[in-house]
């Protein structure tokens, strides 16, 4: 009996050692071959999504064949990238390269580039629109080089127009026109909308339409009272919300894009993403700047992509050089497809102020130099943010439609 | 444990140490990779961390935040204890209806166990958006259903009120695990208990609260226990669906703690809302399980108390 | 036994009522994907395609290299059920048939781990995996397995508990160990949860976004679930492929769970008796 104990034991060491292996070799079969000799390896962090995804590691590949010494990785995570990318810098894991829009949440994590741009000389630095600098900067330092951007644009569908025998607005018209227009649009009996915009818009892209009427979040010092509920934001939003009232304009439950696609929807504000998507659904838009407010401006808030460098990356300089190639000329015009260019001289040599609806973003990124957004302004941007968040949602939700000025007064406190 | 038949000596020395030898596995996981990250989470619940820098040690600084500066943080535990309270007992009479339902010997009860497990496939990423186009007020399909029936629809996701319903139905979607647990132990259940009871003059009704009631009580005490859990850590739905709204009606604690951690970057802060809900779901399963001795029954037991005369544990 | 023709009626009408709540979002997905772009938005809504596009299907598994994810994916998911099994009905045995010191206390410990939210220790376990030098490999999200997982060992605690006694004294009494039981008396006798742990772990582990979305980095060792999400960008989503693939994605869970029932069916009965 002792014997069959002892056999029995026996069985179970060799299975735990199974398991051991089994699990090592499943690890093993898939573990990379990094680690190659003198090569630098960077990771790079990117929140496209397919489609662009297969163009982008085009491209890193192309720059891994031009630099036998450095070998890029793509890495891809959707919607989900700043959990990710939170989750690596805690860690002190971070990607070395990564793309990167909010830089005030980041900027600790971040490598300054103001020394590698000095190098560069100042030609390099130039040739970007210069507005896109202060939304790749924190405390004064650059913290990432422009890759991307976009205004927000009204969005409007042509058929629509058409068959109510309403002109195609154009770029310098006014909210007025644009509510004259949705209520000759909307029509209750086929569900069409005159005008959509979010019922729970993001607090970081609605500050244009204050902008717009010359006021914002907060002052130069970062204080809401006499900002957030001066009188000029209080019409903003009386003006959204009686849009809704008026009932010839709807909120959507999210961007509005999806609402867009039905093709029942006649005009909505959004940046440059929706194209694609728009074209893919058959619908037949066209685009034009924002309307300006009566005795303002029209103003777009700047969704910029940059592109920025770890602080704790390894190999600092094979980073800069990949960041170099990736916001290149040649960079540039590869991702013409899905992104509007940043460089100067890449939008002249693709006369993209030609084109019918690109040149309407550049010529909304002239109209809207000067303005900083109240995240660079403010310590905690992401709490006050989720507060107007609900400022907004208090206005806008059908069951609530409480008085602007009595909110915007409340979250001033 | 007594033995009917005691093994010599040599032998018993080893039997102490059989039982840790079986959950060793256990032990030993927890060791490596569960008590590290569980210390360090404490650890960091007194630090100021905000994710990019290192962090500040600031005391008991995020629980007195928490409980004496924050509103958002009792009105999201208020939100989440409701949710819990109305689903866990409708998930686990809906679960075990269902699995009555598909353990019922009629034709083609195989085509609709499988319907019935379905949706517990379907990856949760799929689930959100189609759940938000199906409710979506203005141009989803249900309302448009109810459009042609000639209903005007609620406003699903807008209004706070059916907000949580929604909620709640697109969570019961999934309910086809807990469905199996139930329906494997019903299926373990000795046919001959049913036969003796239907001699007996049992209905169908009699049969379920006399016979197979008290024989899945050992699953009823678990699926209690892990939807309790579930409930109250429920994040990836409201993420995904409603993110919070509309007007927070669905800001649940697991969200609450989320955007802590990963959108306002206040780790120390999140680990201490984390612990906190780690103690009330500690307290909520030890009184799950103190009352567990007067309604769950294990067979092993049974036994053992007849046998030691009616012996408490 | 018979049924009465009322209760026929009653069970019918209950089953038939549950399948079209269960049963229409995954049909609306399913005829989404079969539909163009154009149409999947279009409104007043059409419910059946106008004409199916199955190569719908064919354009999204071809958008990123899903042979491989599938391949990672299954890797991990059989891997981990063999460990969940193996380790799990250890460890439950452990904690069902024996009584030992601190017994109690360890199973209370066993519980709360399944309390413990993932969002705070999760950047803890990515730094001690970065110290095993285990990110960028599957190993994180397999070998934890080997050791067990709460959820299961407590189902299976609680299937066991319900075994009566006298089993193993009987077997005591004819010599044979205490390993010996497990594998020859209870092994068998467990089968029915088993099964049931291997289809619930299969579920979790294939359907598992956030594990791999943590602890992997090199596109060639993403799962399928990973590669699902990477179709849903921060501003915009592909509805198309997201759709294709959620349903490709079903296939094996769903055959692995029609293999699995006749285990379940026949049940711990059988093999007590």
């Amino acid at each position: 009996m002792l014997e069959t104990k002892r056999r029995s034991w026996f069985v179970v060491i060799i299975l735990t050692m199974l398991f051991l292996s089994a699990c090592g070799s499943g690890g093993a079969g898939s573990s990379s071959d990094e680690g190659q000799s003198g090569k630098a390896t960077i990771r790079f962090a990117t929140w496209d999504s397919e489609e662009n995804l297969t163009l982008q590691q085009g491209l890193v590949d192309k720059f891994n064949e031009a630099h036998p010494d450095i070998q890029v990785s793509l890495e891809a995570y959707g919607s989900e990238y700043d959990t990710k990318i939170a989750a690596g810098m805690g860690a002190k894991d971070a990607p070395d390269v990564m793309y990167m829009w909010n830089y005030p949440t980041y900027k600790d994590a971040l490598e300054p580039l103001d020394s590698y741009l000095e190098k560069e000389g100042a030609d390099f630095k130039n040739n970007y629109y210069e507005t896109l600098w202060n939304y790749n900067s924190a405390d004064g330092k650059v913290l990432g080089l422009p890759v991307g951007y976009t205004t927000h644009v009204v969005y409007y569908n042509k058929d629509l127009f058409d068959k109510a025998n309403v002109p195609y607005p154009k770029s310098d018209w006014t909210w007025d026109d644009l509510q004259a227009a949705a209520k000759k649009l909307n029509n209750p009996d086929e569900s069409i909308s005159g005008f959509a915009f979010s019922g729970t818009p993001d607090p970081y892209d609605f500050e244009m339409f204050l902008w717009g009427n010359g006021t914002a979040y907060v002052d130069d010092s970062g204080k809401t009272q006499g900002s957030l509920n001066s009188q000029k934001s209080v019409d903003v939003l009386t003006m959204f919300q009686n849009m809704l009232k008026d009932g010839y304009a709807i909120t959507t439950e999210g961007s509005g894009s999806t609402e867009m696609k039905s093709g029942k929807v006649a005009m909505f504000t959004n940046g440059a993403w929706s194209i694609g998507s728009l074209k893919e659904a058959g619908i037949n838009f066209g685009i034009v700047e924002l309307p300006s407010f009566k005795d303002g401006s029209a103003v777009s808030i700047v969704s910029s992509s940059g592109i920025s460098m770890s602080k704790d990356s390894k190999n600092k300089d094979a980073a800069w050089e990949f960041i170099k190639f990736w916001t290149s000329e040649e960079a540039n015009k590869a991702r013409l497809d899905y992104e509007l260019p940043v460089l100067k001289s890449v939008v002249e040599s693709e006369k993209l102020q030609d084109d019918e609806l690109k040149k309407v973003f550049y010529h909304m990124l002239e109209m809207s130099e000067g303005y900083t957004p109240a995240s660079f302004k403010v310590e905690n941007w992401s709490e006050m943010s989720e507060k107007l968040a609900l400022v907004f949602e208090q206005i806008f939700n059908p069951s609530t439609l409480m008085d602007p000025k009595a909110v915007l007064d409340d979250a001033a406190e | 444990m007594e033995h009917a038949v005691k093994p010599h000596k040599r032998v018993r020395r080893w039997d102490k140490w059989t039982p840790y030898l079986f959950i060793s596995p256990w032990i030993i996981g927890i060791l490596l990779f569960t008590v590290g990250p569980l210390i360090f989470s404490l650890i960091m619940s007194f630090f100021d961390w905000p994710v990019t820098s290192s962090p500040k040690f600031i005391g008991l600084g995020n629980y007195t935040k928490m409980f004496t500066e924050d509103p958002q943080f009792y009105k999201s535990l208020l939100i989440t204890l409701k949710f819990a309270l109305f689903y866990v007992p409708l998930s686990l009479v809906t679960s075990l209806i269902l699995a009555m339902l598909i353990s019922q010997s009629v034709r083609g009860v195989k085509f609709f166990r499988t319907i019935f497990y379905l949706p517990a496939v379907v990856s949760g990423v799929a689930v959100s958006i189609i759940w938000g186009w199906i409710f979506n007020t203005k141009y989803g399909i249900l309302n448009y259903a109810l459009f042609l029936l000639g209903i005007e629809g609620p406003k699903w996701l807008i209004d706070p009120n059916s907000a949580i319903i929604t909620i709640v139905i697109a969570s019961a979607w999934g309910v086809g695990t807990m469905m199996l647990i139930f329906y494997t132990n019903i299926k373990s259940i000795p046919p001959d208990l049913y036969e003796s009871a239907s001699i007996d003059g049992a209905g169908p009704i009699r049969q379920f609260t006399h016979v197979t009631l008290p024989l899945i009580t050992p699953t009823i005490f678990f699926n209690l226990i892990t939807s309790t859990i579930s409930a109250l850590q429920q994040l990836t739905l409201v993420l995904l669906l409603t993110n919070g709204g509309p007007l927070k009606s669905t800001y649940f604690y697991g969200l609450f703690v989320y955007n802590n951690a990963f959108k306002h970057h206040k780790l120390g802060y999140a680990s201490a809302n984390a612990w906190f809900m780690f103690i009330i779901i500690l307290l909520l399963t030890a009184l799950i399980f103190k009352s567990s001795n007067a309604w769950v029954f294990y067979e092993n037991e049974v036994k053992k108390e007849r046998k030691k005369g009616g012996k408490k544990k | 036994m018979k049924l009465s023709s009322w209760h026929k009626i009653v069970v019918y009408i209950l089953l038939i009522g549950f399948s079209i709540y269960f049963l229409f979002p995954f049909i609306w997905i399913v005829l989404t994907a079969l539909k163009s772009e154009a149409e999947v938005h279009q409104y007043p809504i059409t419910f059946f395609p106008s004409e199916f596009r199955f190569e719908n299907f064919v354009n999204a598994w071809k958008a990123q290299p899903f042979g491989l994810y599938f391949m990672n994916s299954v890797t991990i998911t059989v891997l981990t059920t063999l460990g969940q099994i193996i380790s799990c009905s250890l460890i439950a045995y452990g904690f069902a048939r024996y009584d030992f010191k601190f017994k109690n206390g360890l199973f209370i410990l066993l519980l709360a781990t399944m309390m413990i939210p993932w969002d705070v220790t999760m950047i803890p376990l990515y730094m001690q995996f970065n110290l095993f030098g285990w990110i960028n490999t599957l190993k994180p999200l397999i070998v934890p397995a080997f050791f067990g997982s709460a959820y299961y060992v407590f189902l299976l605690r609680q299937f066991l508990m319900n075994v009566p006694k006298d089993l193993e004294h009987a077997a005591k009494i004819d010599g044979a160990n205490d390993f010996q039981i497990y594998s020859r008396i209870f092994v068998p006798i467990m089968k029915a949860p088993l099964t049931l742990i291997a289809v619930l772990n299969m579920l979790s582990v294939w359907n598992d976004y956030l594990g791999p979305l943590i602890f992997l980095q090199d596109r060639m060792k993403y799962t399928l679930a990973l590669g699902l999400a990477s179709f849903k960008g921060v501003h915009e989503l592909q509805i198309l492929p997201i759709m294709a693939i959620t349903i490709i994605m079903i296939i094996p869970p769903v055959i692995a769970f029609l293999y699995a029932q006749k285990y379940i069916v026949e049940g711990i009965s059988g093999a007590i008796k």
